[in-house]
């Protein structure tokens, strides 16, 4: 076990001093229980790593669901000056605007449980997880362009969806300056038959309800009631943001060299944001975090008529509207107060979602008064949440929170755990439906191989970086 | 192989030349071989084993692969992230690979295989990216070694 020196900021945070090639300490949200668990992986060492980085501000930060990542932690937050600063494609992830979309509507938990495993099966057919699953969209190489600068709008225009969603969407559903000329025909490729599909790994569809509210007053102004029947769509940017991380990762392990930019691990790799290989990137990157915006957006659209079509009930009676939609693999430009001053920062969330306090002009109109919505995913078998951001997130960690449970156990070892069990069955008890592309998938992905998302949930609450808002509790779900 | 998914408990087995490497997030395979060939060979079966039931797969294609790259580490990098590209665009899995030509920087292959047919293939998962974290390619006294990560 890597020996670190951690000193106690607060009961929830703990700092890695600056030292050797530092330029800034590195920050760890997390309760000392968490701490023991977290100093087992190496993503301490990694957010201390992130601290080395030129033109880093401030503090490397790091969320409770901190765990290993490729370069960056999984869970780390990263802010950049945007004259000295860098961009890394390790700081976003493989999965570029990964994210979640909460959808609420208004029917309870009783009227939809008696056609509760119709309703799974229909979204299964409907929402194709992916490679060897029929039903995504085929989108031609010029359309998809339109997709990459248009994001969420182009599913809207294509029949996926309504204006009104795209209000309460991060981003509005779209990012602007995305570049397609910085995309290769490789992703292209992989992007064209892919839209409208979740993927694998940990992304899901999941039907559930509204299992607790804690703070009621936000709980009114998004619209969500006890037993009320919700959805989560968990998905990203597919083959085509995965390949437009891959094509950057060698570019930068030049640039790396070309700008001498000293780096502890070269998963690190990157270019200063003002040069042509980071203009490049972010042109690039812009285009997979609007596809990933089009993903969601036809998701949602096809989940309603599934909805529709498996209960029986027009769309306008069920009214499953969009509750918001975060990111929570991103780079983009901010700003920020730093020291009194008012500065425009290129903030890295890599397993981080954004958490603007109230009043912050990009949130939407109707949440002004609570805060930005951040919906955080837990297991299958367990629960979700909805929280809000807070000022005091503003003011230590560039408005950003954690994003999910993070695993506990390897795939191995999940499946060891599920061996000689029916997973499925044992979900069907709880009244969960599971259905997956195979029983591996969801051996793989038991409650048991991840970690309890309320201790992450009430470790943001307790350091005063998020609001506990409601718990959701999974009836349905569909996985990759 | 008609079946095809494990029944609950049973446990898969792997080859003697390939394990399953323990790692949280993500997946990585361990494969040892007489000679760098067998082993590119054999790292794409084990490949193809973490994404789907490769013993289903038919061989009634094939398709010639060439590679280029820096070095052997970037090779097995490019060789497997090239037959995971056309798996994903190609709608392909592939059971058998030979390489037929290998210098430490370039190979030549040929892999058969058959379209994805949802009928008789499971498709496990995706592999996002083939990844240089933790890759080892190195000889050893009696062969050849490696191991790689993928991000799922």
């Amino acid at each position: 076990m890597p020996d670190y020196h951690f000193e106690k900021v607060s009961d929830y945070l703990w700092e890695l001093p600056q030292t050797g090639g530092m330029r800034v300490p590195a920050r760890i949200y997390a309760t000392q229980k968490m701490l023991e668990q977290i100093r087992n992986d190496n993503a301490p060492q990694q957010a201390a790593n992130v601290a080395h980085l030129p033109g880093i501000v401030s503090a490397s930060l790091a969320m409770p669901d901190i765990h290993w990542g490729y370069g960056f932690p999984i869970g780390g937050v990263a802010a950049f000056d945007c004259k000295e600063g860098v961009i890394s494609p390790g700081g976003v992830g493989y999965d570029i605007n990964c994210g979640v979309r909460l959808m609420a509507s208004r029917l309870t938990r009783e009227e939809v449980t008696p056609r509760l495993r119709e309703l799974v099966n229909q979204l299964f057919r409907d929402v194709p997880t992916g490679v060897g699953a029929a039903g995504a969209l085929t989108v031609p190489v010029d359309k998809l362009k339109q997709v990459a600068t248009q994001g969420a709008r182009w599913a809207v225009e294509h029949g996926f969806g309504t204006e009104t969603d795209l209000e309460y969407i991060e981003e509005n559903g779209c990012i602007e300056e995305a570049d397609p000329s910085r995309v290769s025909a490789k992703a292209w490729q992989r992007g064209q038959e892919q839209l409208g599909t979740l993927g694998s790994g940990n992304h899901f569809l999941e039907v559930g309800y509204v299992a607790e509210i804690h703070d009621e007053n936000a709980a009114k102004v998004l619209g969500l009631f006890p037993g009320q029947v919700t959805v989560i769509i968990h998905c990203g940017s597919r083959g085509f943001g995965y390949q437009v991380c891959e094509d950057y990762l060698s570019v930068m392990d030049r640039a790396a060299h070309k700008y001498q930019i000293a780096l502890p691990d070269r998963q690190l790799a990157c270019a200063p944001v003002q040069s042509e290989e980071g203009q490049s990137y972010l042109g690039a990157m812009r285009c997979a975090i609007n596809y990933a915006f089009a993903n969601r957006q036809v998701i949602a659209g096809r989940t309603r008529d599934a909805f529709s079509r498996a209960l029986g009930i027009e769309e306008k009676d069920i009214r499953l509207r969009t509750v918001y939609e975060v990111a929570h693999n991103i780079a983009k430009f901010e700003t920020h107060r730093v020291n009194d001053r008012l500065v425009k920062l290129c903030i890295h969330r890599k397993g981080a979602t954004r958490a603007f306090a109230p009043g912050h002009r990009e949130i939407p109109s109707a949440y002004q008064a609570i805060g930005q919505p951040v919906l955080i995913p837990g297991d299958m078998g367990r629960y979700s949440y909805v929280l809000t951001g807070t000022q005091k997130a503003m003011e230590e960690t560039f408005g950003s929170t954690c994003h999910g449970a993070g695993r506990a156990l390897s795939r191995v070892k999940a499946k060891k755990v599920a061996s000689g069990r029916n997973i499925i069955r044992e979900l069907e008890e709880k009244g969960i439906i599971v259905r997956g592309q195979s029983r591996r998938t969801v051996d793989e992905e038991i409650s048991e191989a991840y970690k309890d998302v309320a201790d992450v949930v009430d470790t943001c609450a307790l350091a005063g970086i998020s609001n506990k808002v409601a718990q959701l509790k999974p009836i349905g779900c569909i996985k990759g | 192989m008609e079946n095809k998914t494990a029944e609950p408990g049973s446990e898969e087995i792997l080859p003697p030349w390939l394990t399953a490497l323990d790692h949280t997030a993500d997946a990585g395979i361990g494969v040892t071989a007489n000679s760098l060939a067998e082993l590119l060979a054999r790292a794409a079966w084990g490949m193809f084993s973490v994404i789907a039931d490769v013993r289903a797969v038919q061989p009634r294609e094939t398709q010639p692969v060439i590679v280029e790259a820096a070095d052997t580490q970037a090779l097995m990098v490019r060789w497997l992230s090239e037959l995971n590209f056309r798996h994903i665009t190609e709608h392909r899995l592939f059971c058998n690979f030979e390489v037929t030509h290998c210098t430490g920087n370039r190979l030549e292959a040929a892999v058969i295989g058959e379209n994805i047919d949802p009928a008789r293939h499971t498709v496990f998962t995706e592999i996002k990216a083939v990844t240089f974290h933790g890759l080892r390619v190195e000889q050893t006294d009696g062969g050849w070694k490696a191991e790689i990560i993928f991000d799922l």
